[in-house]
C-alpha cells in the first residue's frame, strides 16, 4: 500500500514492462506521471480543438485548481510535516545548513536572472509572474537524483531539502504577490476558529483525516479565499493538526501498515492524484505559437539561473566554514542543482497563483512546461562527469 | 507572386464587399465620430515617423478627433525621454491640434504607462470612453482577471450606445504567421461580446494589418503596423476579408448613424482596404 504522496516507488522505468496493467497504473501514480499525462493530452487538445479544450479549461478551473489542488497541496505538506518531525528521516537540523544556503542562492539566482531577462527586453506586464521562475519540482528533483544516485544516498535527502525550502519561499511570495491579496480580521479569526476546531479533534483522537476536511478545512479555505490567498494552500495549517507518525525509514518510503491514518492518507492519495492529472489536464494546454519572452525568462531562469545561485549559494556556505556532507563531492553539487531545474508541476501552480489567464499567464506556462528539459540535462552532465552510477557505468 | 496575387484578391474582394469601388469618408456631418486607430506602434523608428507624418495628412483631408492606440505604444526602453521619442514627436503635430490619444496596453507596454496623461487612460488597465453614439471598451488582455471580467459584462450591459466598440491589443482572430487567433481570450470575451452588441474589435499584437470576416456578427480588425511590420507575415484564410503586410499602415474611420466608413492607409499614403460595417442589431 502507497501511503506516501511523493515518489516512493522502487519500481524502475526499465521494470514496467514485466509488470500487469493494474501495476502499471500504479507506476504512473507513483511516479507522478498523471501530470505530465494531463498536461501532454491537454496540449495537443488545445492545438488541435482550441475552442473546445479551452471551454473545458475555463469551465473547469475554478473547481480543480481552488478546491481539488488542495488535497494534493495537504497530503505534500502531510509528507514534509513527517520528515522533518522529530523522530522523522530529516529531522536532524545539521543537514539543514547547507540545503539553505543552496535553496536561497537558488532561488535569488532564478529571480535575478527572471527579472534581467524581462529589463533586457523591456517586457514590464512580465515581471509580475517572477515567483513561478523560482518554483521547483520537488518530486521530479527527486526522482531524476534517483536514478542517478542509490536508494537513500545523502544527494536524494539534499534535493528533497533544498527542493522544501524554495518552495516554501515560493509560497510566501506568491501569497504576498497574489493580485487579491489583503489582510481582513474576519477572514484571519476564521482560521483560528479553524486551527482550534483542529486541534480538539486530534485531541478527541479523531484519526480519519475526513471530519479535518470538512470542519476545519473548510473553514479554513474560505478564510483563504476571502484574504485573496490561493484556496489550494488552505488545508495546509491544518496538517501539523493532523494525527502524524513520523517518517524514520527514509525520507518518503512507503508505510506498509494496517495504521487508520496511513489507510486515511492512501485514500486521499487517490483523490489528490486525480486532482493532479486534471491539474495537468486544465492548465497545461497553451498554444505553442503563443510563445514570447516570458517563456525564455523562465526557461533561462529554471536553466541556468537556479543551477548557478545553487552552487554559488553552497559555494558561500562552503567558504564561511561548513563543509558538504560526508561522500558528497561537487560535481554531485552540479548535478543535485542541475536536477532543480525543473519547475514543472509546482511551476504550473503558482503561475495560477500569481497569474490569471491571459497573455501573459500563455507564454509563462509554456516556459514552466519547458523546464523539464532540466531532467535530460542532469543525465546529461552526471553521465558526463561520472556521477554514481554513471562512474560506475564509466569504470566498467 | 501567389502571395501578392492572393493580396490582390483580398483587396479586390474587401472592396466589392464594402459597396463597390473605395470607400469616401464623409467629413461634413456633425453628428459624426471620425476618429483614427493605431497599433503596435511605439518604436520611435523612421517608419513610425512617417505614419506620424501621413496621419496629419491625412487629417487635412478627413479630421479625425482623437485616436485610438491599440497597445505596444511603447518599444524598448520607457524612460520620460521615450515618450517624446516614440510618442510626443511622431504624433506632435496632431498633439498640438489637441488631438486625444487613448490607448490599450500591449505585452511591450510598463503596466506604469497607465499613468501617462498622454495616454488618457486615467490610471486605469481597463476603461472606456464615449464618442457622440459609441462607446470605446478598452481592456487588458495581459491580465484577464475575474474582476476585470465582471467589469467587463456589468460596463457593456450597462451600455445603452449605439455603437460599441472593444478595444485590445491581442486579436482572437488572426491569420498573422507569428502569433495567430488567441482562443482563449476568444472563449473568455466572444460571449460576452455577442451577447453585449459589440459591434467592431481593435486589436493589434501582429505586426500587419488584417480585416476579418465578421465572427459572430462582430467585425474583427487587427491594426498592428503602425511602426513595427511584419513583412510577408499574412497567411490569409478563409475568414480573412482584407489584409496588408507589405507596410506600415493606420485605419482612419467615422461613424454616422448605422454605418461605420474606415479607410487603411500605408505608410505612403495609399489606401489599402476601405468598407463600410453596419451596426449589429441590438435587442
Amino acid at each position: 500500500m502507497t501511503t506516501s504522496i511523493l515518489p516512493a516507488s522502487k519500481m524502475t522505468a526499465s521494470r514496467l514492462d514485466r509488470r500487469t496493467p493494474g501495476q502499471a497504473v500504479r507506476f504512473i501514480r507513483d511516479h507522478f506521471l498523471l501530470l505530465p499525462l494531463g498536461a501532454a493530452i491537454a496540449l495537443v487538445w488545445a492545438n488541435t480543438a482550441g475552442e473546445s479544450y479551452f471551454r473545458f479549461a475555463l469551465a473547469w478551473a475554478w473547481p480543480v485548481n481552488e478546491i481539488g489542488m488542495a488535497f494534493f497541496v495537504a497530503l505534500i505538506a502531510q509528507d514534509v510535516y513527517e520528515v522533518v518531525m522529530p523522530g522523522g528521516a530529516l529531522h536532524t537540523w545539521r543537514y539543514w545548513a547547507l540545503p539553505m544556503a543552496g535553496a536561497v542562492g537558488g532561488f535569488v539566482g532564478a529571480a535575478m536572472t527572471f527579472a534581467a531577462y524581462v529589463a533586457l527586453v523591456h517586457e514590464g506586464p512580465l515581471l509580475q509572474a517572477w515567483p513561478v521562475a523560482c518554483a521547483v519540482d520537488v518530486a521530479a528533483a527527486y526522482m531524476v537524483l534517483r536514478m542517478i544516485y542509490p536508494h537513500r544516498s545523502r544527494p536524494l535527502a539534499f534535493v528533497l531539502l533544498l527542493a522544501v525550502v524554495t518552495d516554501v519561499m515560493v509560497i510566501a511570495v506568491a501569497t504576498l504577490n497574489a493580485p487579491d491579496f489583503e489582510f481582513t480580521p474576519a477572514a484571519a479569526l476564521l482560521l483560528l476558529v479553524a486551527l482550534a476546531m483542529a486541534a480538539v479533534m486530534r485531541r478527541a483522537n479523531v484519526r480519519s483525516f475526513l471530519p479535518y476536511w470538512l470542519g476545519p478545512g473548510t473553514l479554513s479555505w474560505l478564510s483563504f479565499y476571502l484574504m485573496g490567498i490561493h484556496p489550494a494552500l488552505a488545508l495546509v495549517p491544518i496538517v501539523p493538526l493532523l494525527p502524524h507518525g513520523p517518517r524514520p525509514v527514509d525520507a518518503f518510503d512507503d508505510r506498509e501498515d494496517a495504521d487508520p491514518v496511513h489507510h486515511s492518507e492512501h485514500q486521499w492519495n487517490e483523490v489528490a492524484q486525480l486532482a493532479l492529472f486534471m491539474f495537468g489536464l486544465v492548465n497545461a494546454g497553451v498554444i505553442i505559437s503563443h510563445y514570447d519572452s516570458g517563456t525564455w525568462a523562465v526557461l533561462i531562469a529554471a536553466l541556468a539561473g537556479r543551477p548557478l545561485g545553487i552552487i554559488g549559494g553552497i559555494g558561500f556556505a562552503v567558504a564561511a566554514g561548513l563543509s558538504l556532507p560526508r561522500g558528497v563531492r561537487w560535481r554531485d553539487v552540479v548535478v543535485i542543482a542541475l536536477a532543480t531545474t525543473s519547475g514543472f508541476t509546482f511551476a504550473l501552480f503558482v503561475t495560477t497563483a500569481v497569474l490569471p489567464i491571459g497573455a501573459v499567464s500563455s507564454q509563462i506556462t509554456l516556459g514552466a512546461l519547458l523546464t523539464a528539459v532540466g531532467a535530460g540535462v542532469t543525465f546529461l552532465v552526471a553521465w558526463q562527469t561520472g556521477a554514481a552510477r554513471f562512474g560506475h557505468r564509466k569504470a566498467a | 507572386m501567389r502571395r501578392f496575387l492572393m493580396m490582390l484578391m483580398m483587396l479586390t474582394g474587401a472592396t466589392a464587399w464594402a459597396g463597390g469601388g473605395q470607400v469616401t469618408l464623409p467629413v461634413d456631418d456633425r453628428e459624426a465620430v471620425r476618429f483614427a486607430v493605431i497599433g503596435d506602434n511605439g518604436n520611435g523608428q523612421p517608419a513610425q515617423y512617417d505614419v506620424g507624418r501621413q496621419m496629419v495628412v491625412a487629417h487635412g483631408a478627413f479630421p479625425f478627433e482623437f485616436v485610438v492606440m491599440v497597445g505596444d505604444n511603447l518599444y524598448g526602453s520607457q524612460t520620460r525621454r521615450d515618450f517624446v521619442d516614440k510618442f510626443e514627436i511622431p504624433y506632435g503635430p496632431l498633439l498640438r491640434m489637441k488631438i486625444p490619444f487613448f490607448a490599450a496596453l500591449g505585452n511591450h507596454d510598463e503596466p506604469t504607462n497607465r499613468e501617462y496623461p498622454g495616454f488618457n487612460m486615467g490610471g486605469q488597465r481597463y476603461y472606456s470612453f464615449v464618442r457622440g453614439k459609441a462607446r470605446f471598451f478598452v481592456f487588458d488582455t495581459n491580465f484577464m482577471d475575474p474582476k476585470q471580467l465582471a467589469w467587463i459584462e456589468s460596463t457593456l450591459q450597462a451600455s445603452t450606445d449605439d455603437w460599441k466598440i472593444a478595444v485590445f491589443h491581442h486579436p482572437i482572430y488572426s491569420d498573422g504567421d507569428r502569433h495567430g487567433s488567441n482562443i482563449q481570450m476568444r472563449v473568455a470575451l466572444e460571449p460576452l461580446l455577442t451577447k453585449y452588441g459589440v459591434d467592431v474589435v481593435l486589436t493589434g499584437h501582429e505586426h500587419i494589418y488584417e480585416r476579418i470576416k465578421p465572427q459572430k456578427g462582430i467585425t474583427h480588425f487587427i491594426v498592428g503596423s503602425s511602426g513595427q511590420l511584419r513583412k510577408g507575415g499574412l497567411t490569409p484564410s478563409a475568414m480573412t476579408a482584407a489584409g496588408f503586410d507589405q507596410d506600415q499602415a493606420f485605419m482612419v474611420a467615422t461613424i454616422i448613424g448605422e454605418e461605420m466608413s474606415f479607410q487603411v492607409l500605408s505608410r505612403t499614403g495609399v489606401i489599402v482596404d476601405s468598407g463600410v460595417i453596419r451596426r449589429r442589431e441590438k435587442s
